[in-house]
């Protein structure tokens, strides 16, 4: 079970928190035509990498704010989080960290637990 | 085999004697005996039959790694599978075998040896495949598969467990002598500790074996009781003993099982297990090492044992198995047990091993010579022989011949391995070590450390600078101890994982995971059918799957396949350890979180009278909610929910519906973000109006409906199915937080703070002015869908005139405490106008002839409003709301979609029945084009037949034709598709 940092309460155990997918994720401005393809991918696409993702999160059993985070879904850590007003962090900040807990290739699932 | 008792022992209480039962005979042992230890004491060594071949089988090892002696526990909720290495007996104990039949001693299912050949890696993959269905049900079911297994599942539910949290700054798992002298530096120090052991006593291999002979110039008794006297004063650490980490998850945190009845019978009602939920922020491994077995025919006879624990029976309980057994090592890890054997004044009948007399360690040579102890160098066994158990073995000695040995007792060493169960589940990773031949820690992934024989460090040379250099991080207090051993001997082994057997035979059997009877010949054979990848080959020839998870043998196994694959055992890999490092119950898990504790029940505030008058309750998420009343106890569902239904249209019902979700909404934009919320628009509906208003998600599907209140443009109530109540409300945060934030609106529950009473039928109005007399309820003074507040002897009251049942109906809303009062009032007025309670059954009824639609019942989250034929509660004017570019989606501007309409049989006796598919033939020929299916079926007590809701393809231009519904049982019906109101189409009855 991870760790979530709330930016307003402070760090707090995963079952008190829901996940709320990809983050900056735009909603098109309806006050404007929206075209087929626009409104299709922000309903339906989401991002789905291998490494740091911008994610939304929401303290559902706790202060019930909305915030995102970084998370590297290789290995589930939580680099940064941060409230939904502030600036997204630069990936490239973040670089120096352990990419997968296995040195496993880039794609897939990976289950090794012998040094290559 | 034939044991003796080592009376100089500081565990075994020999004075104490405990009567236990296994197979219903009486037997005796002594406190502190586990149930394997008192076994090998009566000299019972055939404990159980095997998985697969009903093998006989005894007692392999002395601890958690146990493949062979699993017992049910008759005494303790019949609990099966449990290891008779590890569990104490106490007093009026009872333990069976496991899988035979009928006797321990004559097992019918032994037969299964004779035709072994057959049942080789793959059978079930490739038996139970054909050649008819029947098969599995008439033979593959009740015959072979009930011969294979372990223990029977226990009818009761074992005991109560309970959970703990705790948070520390390290945790040290194993209290042996690297995890004593870890929690030693950190006595007194600024770190919250925790020590967990799975044994009673701390120590280790210190209690286990004879390998340490002095430790700072102090007998290793001695030195153990003075440390553990100084880490039990400081503050700062806690231990915990009988507890089993079990699992390490992600950002250190531990589960572990505590046993909290070892050798003694849990008490019924008392806690008998807790589960420890650790957070920590280092953790120290210092799980020590497992011994490994070794692979040569009849490897799995009662009466042979790992050497070391051999070594532990001797040392921690008293006892050693046998006078005088063989031993068979390819390592220098058996040396200690040679020499505990001669300390105890016995003398092994024989010393074989693998490797040459150069390799062998001087001393121990020594100590053979001595002893004059037969001395079988460059020797392997080539297999071992008896009925029941180990009588002799054959030993093919440095020149090539055959030496015949008669034993009782055989006990092997094939190697050690570090315990890296708990590293690998930390997603550390592993690397060979071709010298010691094992897989070592290599990287952790966590903060880990591993000390000891849990880091591959076989030798104590190191002790000192190991410990104080991974300790470093923490600037403790540098060790310095002194200790002397008495087999100096550094680590060797010499590869060896089997020895083929001396005759090739179809039934001769070389052993590689005990527990599911698979054979090297197995492995083989997997491999020849192309299962090379060791993750393939496990699952195919279930090696290490069983409960033991192949702890003494996995890493043979590698060694195997990476010989016949002519590859490493680096490039072979490992499979994935996963949690949990042995098995712990279903009820440890669970916790308290059972029975009444495992869901919060929510009970509406008028729950009592309910009670008390005959209400069937349902549930409604976490709600009870009546789902009809009984006058009495011989009136059946159908006809109370009739005569409630009818009620409501002739005279009038209430209804609870304190369960509905109601949402307050406030703010200076509160309009603008309801207009966005909902489909509807709100601008321009008068203060004290309301309306009914459906919630989309932004696929432009329906996902909540329910009627708003306007107080003012600052002020709204909504309110949400009873089911939807938390979903909407987190949707109106999430959007209120994430996509408007700019609107000044907020937003609270309120469904617990309000009790809902729904009162509908032609008499409701006369039952209103008698309930309410200071209220005009005229129908030009309070028209349908408007709202008023009002005060009730003192109680703030608001009523909406709104109907979920097609007649005259007034919902009440009264702050929960008042509730009951007011019900216990209309009540009794009502009686003389005829006001009987329905419950949601009758409601379902009553809302569908009328065509109103229950979300979630009659939409799956795939159907528009516009499918749903209500257009018309769409705002087109205004320029957003959830999912409203979505309603002009090509998906959902398809002309085909299905739509609801109303079904009713066109033989008006005919039945119909929920979830029947509509189709267009009359007889079934398959496949069938399935235009959709009915979500609601009634039986209306005001038409006098059976009618139906149903979303069908094209479903609103079918309305007037023809159609079947089916199920495969029923056969076909005709049927009429109609609009979807059955009753009061222009709603007469709703706004007079």
């Amino acid at each position: 079970m991870l760790i979530i940092n709330c930016p307003y309460c402070g760090p707090r155990d995963q079952s008190e928190f829901s996940n709320g997918g990809e983050a900056h994720v735009k909603r098109p401005d309806g006050s404007k035509e929206i075209g087929d393809r626009e409104w299709g991918e922000y309903v339906f696409i989401r991002a789905n990498p291998k490494g740091l993702f911008y994610e939304r999160w929401v303290h559902t059993h706790g202060c019930r704010k909305w915030f995102n985070c970084v998370r590297d879904t290789s290995t589930d850590e939580i680099l940064v989080t941060y409230k939904l007003d502030e600036k997204k962090p630069n990936l490239n900040n973040f670089k120096s960290v352990v990419k997968t807990p296995s040195g496993e290739p880039e794609v897939g699932s990976g289950n090794f637990t012998v040094e290559k | 085999m034939k044991s003796i008792n080592l009376k100089d022992n500081q565990f075994i209480q020999f004075h104490q004697k405990i009567s236990f039962k296994f197979d219903g005979v009486k037997y005796f042992g002594y406190k502190g005996d586990t149930i394997a230890s008192a076994l090998l004491r009566n000299n019972i060594n055939l404990v159980g039959r095997s998985f697969k071949y009903h093998r006989p089988r005894g007692i392999y090892t002395c601890g958690i790694e146990e493949p062979n002696a699993l017992v049910q526990i008759i005494s303790e909720y019949s609990e099966p599978n449990t290891r008779a290495t590890i569990k104490k007996i106490y007093e009026g104990m009872e333990i069976e075998s496991q899988n035979r039949w009928p006797s321990l001693e004559n097992d019918f299912g032994s037969i299964n040896n004779l035709f072994s050949p057959i049942f080789t890696a793959g059978f079930y993959y490739k038996t139970f495949m054909g050649p008819h269905k029947k098969f599995w049900k008439n033979l593959y079911e009740p015959l072979i598969r009930r011969a294979a297994g372990l223990g029977k599942p226990p009818k009761d539910f074992k005991g109560i467990s309970n959970h703990i949290h705790h948070n520390v700054d390290i945790t040290i798992i194993g209290g042996g002598i690297n995890g004593l002298l870890a929690a030693k530096s950190f006595i007194n120090s600024n770190y919250d500790v925790l020590l967990i052991d799975f044994e009673e006593q701390l120590g280790g291999i210190i209690n286990n074996s004879n390998k340490i002979s002095s430790i700072d110039n102090k007998e290793p008794k001695d030195w153990l009781k003075e440390t553990i006297q100084e880490i039990e004063d400081s503050k700062n650490i806690k231990i915990l003993k009988n507890t089993l980490v079990t699992t390490y998850n992600y950002i250190n945190h531990l589960i572990a099982i505590e046993d909290r009845f070892v050798g003694s019978k849990p008490i019924e009602g008392k806690v008998n297990s807790t589960l420890h939920k650790i957070r920590t922020g280092h953790t120290i491994l210092c799980n020590g090492h497992i011994e490994r077995f070794l692979s040569f025919q009849n490897n799995d006879l009662p009466g042979i044992m790992l050497s070391s624990s051999f070594e532990k029976y001797m040392c921690r309980y008293g006892l050693a198995p046998s006078k005088e057994p063989v031993i068979f090592s390819n390592n220098s890890n058996s040396n200690s047990l040679v020499y505990s054997l001669i300390k105890a004044g016995l003398k092994p009948k024989a010393y074989i091993d693998s490797r040459s007399g150069e390799e062998i360690e001087p001393n121990l040579f020594d100590l053979i010579r001595k002893n004059d102890v037969p001395l079988y160098t460059n020797s392997q066994i080539k297999g071992a022989f008896g009925n029941k158990k180990i009588e002799k073995i054959l030993v093919e000695d440095s020149s090539g011949a055959l030496n015949e040995i008669k034993c009782d007792c055989l006990c092997l060493s094939g190697g050690i391995n570090p315990d890296v169960h708990l590293f690998t589940q930390s997603k550390g990773l592993l690397d060979w070590d071709e010298k010691d031949l094992t897989y070592k820690p290599s990287k952790p992934f966590q903060p880990t450390i591993t000390l000891g024989s849990a880091s591959g460090q076989f030798n104590f040379d190191n002790l000192n600078s190991d410990i104080n250099e991974k300790l470093k991080t923490f600037k403790v207090k540098k060790l310095d101890v002194k200790l002397e051993l008495n087999t100096n001997a550094k680590y060797n082994i010499e590869k060896l994982w089997e020895v083929s057997p001396q005759k090739k035979s179809l039934w001769a059997k070389s052993f590689i995971d005990l527990q599911n009877d698979v054979t090297t010949k197995d492995i083989r054979q997997a491999i020849t059918e192309g299962f090379d990848r060791i993750e393939h080959l496990k699952r195919y020839t279930t090696n290490s799957m069983g409960t033991d998870q192949g702890k003494i043998s996995s890493i043979n196994a590698l060694g195997i396949v990476s010989d016949l694959l002519d590859k490493k055992v680096n490039e072979v890999g490992t499979t994935i350890y996963r949690p949990p490092y042995a098995p712990l119950s279903f009820s440890a898990i669970a916790g308290r979180n059972c029975y009444e504790f495992y869901d919060p029940e929510r009970k509406s505030p008028i729950h009592n009278w309910h009670l008390k008058n005959g209400a069937i309750f349902e549930d409604v998420g976490q709600w009870k909610r009546p789902w009809y009343f009984q006058i009495n106890k011989d009136e059946s569902m159908h006809d109370a929910v009739q005569r409630e239904s009818k009620n409501v249209r002739e005279n009038a019902g209430i209804l609870d519906g304190s369960t509905l979700g109601k949402i307050e909404i406030k703010g200076e934009d509160a309009l603008e973000f309801m207009n966005l919320i909902y489909t509807n628009s709100f601008t321009k509906m008068k203060q004290g109006s309301a309306r009914y208003a459906l919630m989309l998600g932004e696929d432009g599907m329906v996902k909540d409906d329910g009627i708003i209140c306007k107080i003012s443009d600052q002020h709204f109530i909504a309110t949400t199915t009873t089911g939807g109540a938390a979903t909407v409300l987190g949707c109106m945060e999430e959007y209120a937080q994430t996509e408007w934030p700019n609107l000044k609106v907020f937003m609270n529950s309120i469904t617990e703070q309000y009790a809902t009473f729904n009162i509908s039928g032609p008499k409701t109005r006369e039952i209103m002015k008698k309930a309410f007399p200071n209220i005009n309820f005229s129908n030009e003074e309070f028209p349908f869908m408007t709202f008023q507040f009002h005060e009730f002897n003192g109680v703030p009251i608001r009523i909406l005139r709104a109907s979920f049942t097609g007649e005259l109906g007034y919902e009440i809303y009264i702050p929960s405490n008042s509730a009951p009062k007011i019900w216990d009032n209309i009540q009794s007025v009502g009686k003389e106008f005829g006001l009987a309670p329905y419950g949601t059954e009758a409601m379902h009824l009553l809302r569908a002839e009328k065509g109103y639609i229950i979300v979630g019942q009659d939409t799956d989250g795939s159907i528009t409003p516009i499918d749903l034929g209500l257009s018309w509660m769409i705002g087109k004017s205004k320029k957003d709301f959830l999912g409203k570019r979505s309603l002009t989606r090509s998906d959902t501007i398809r002309e085909d979609r299905k739509q609801l309409v109303g079904i009713i049989p066109s033989n008006k006796t005919d039945k119909l029945e929920e979830g029947q598919h509509i189709i267009l033939d009359k007889e079934i020929k398959s496949p069938v084009p399935m235009l959709g299916h009915i979500t609601s079926c009634y039986y209306s007590p005001t038409l006098g037949h059976d009618f139906a809701l149903a979303v069908i393809k094209n479903g609103h231009s079918m309305i007037g034709t023809k159609a079947y519904a089916s199920t495969s049982s029923m056969g076909t019906t005709g049927v009429d598709i109609v609009k979807p109101v059955f009753y009061d189409e222009g709603n007469k009855r709703l706004v007079s």
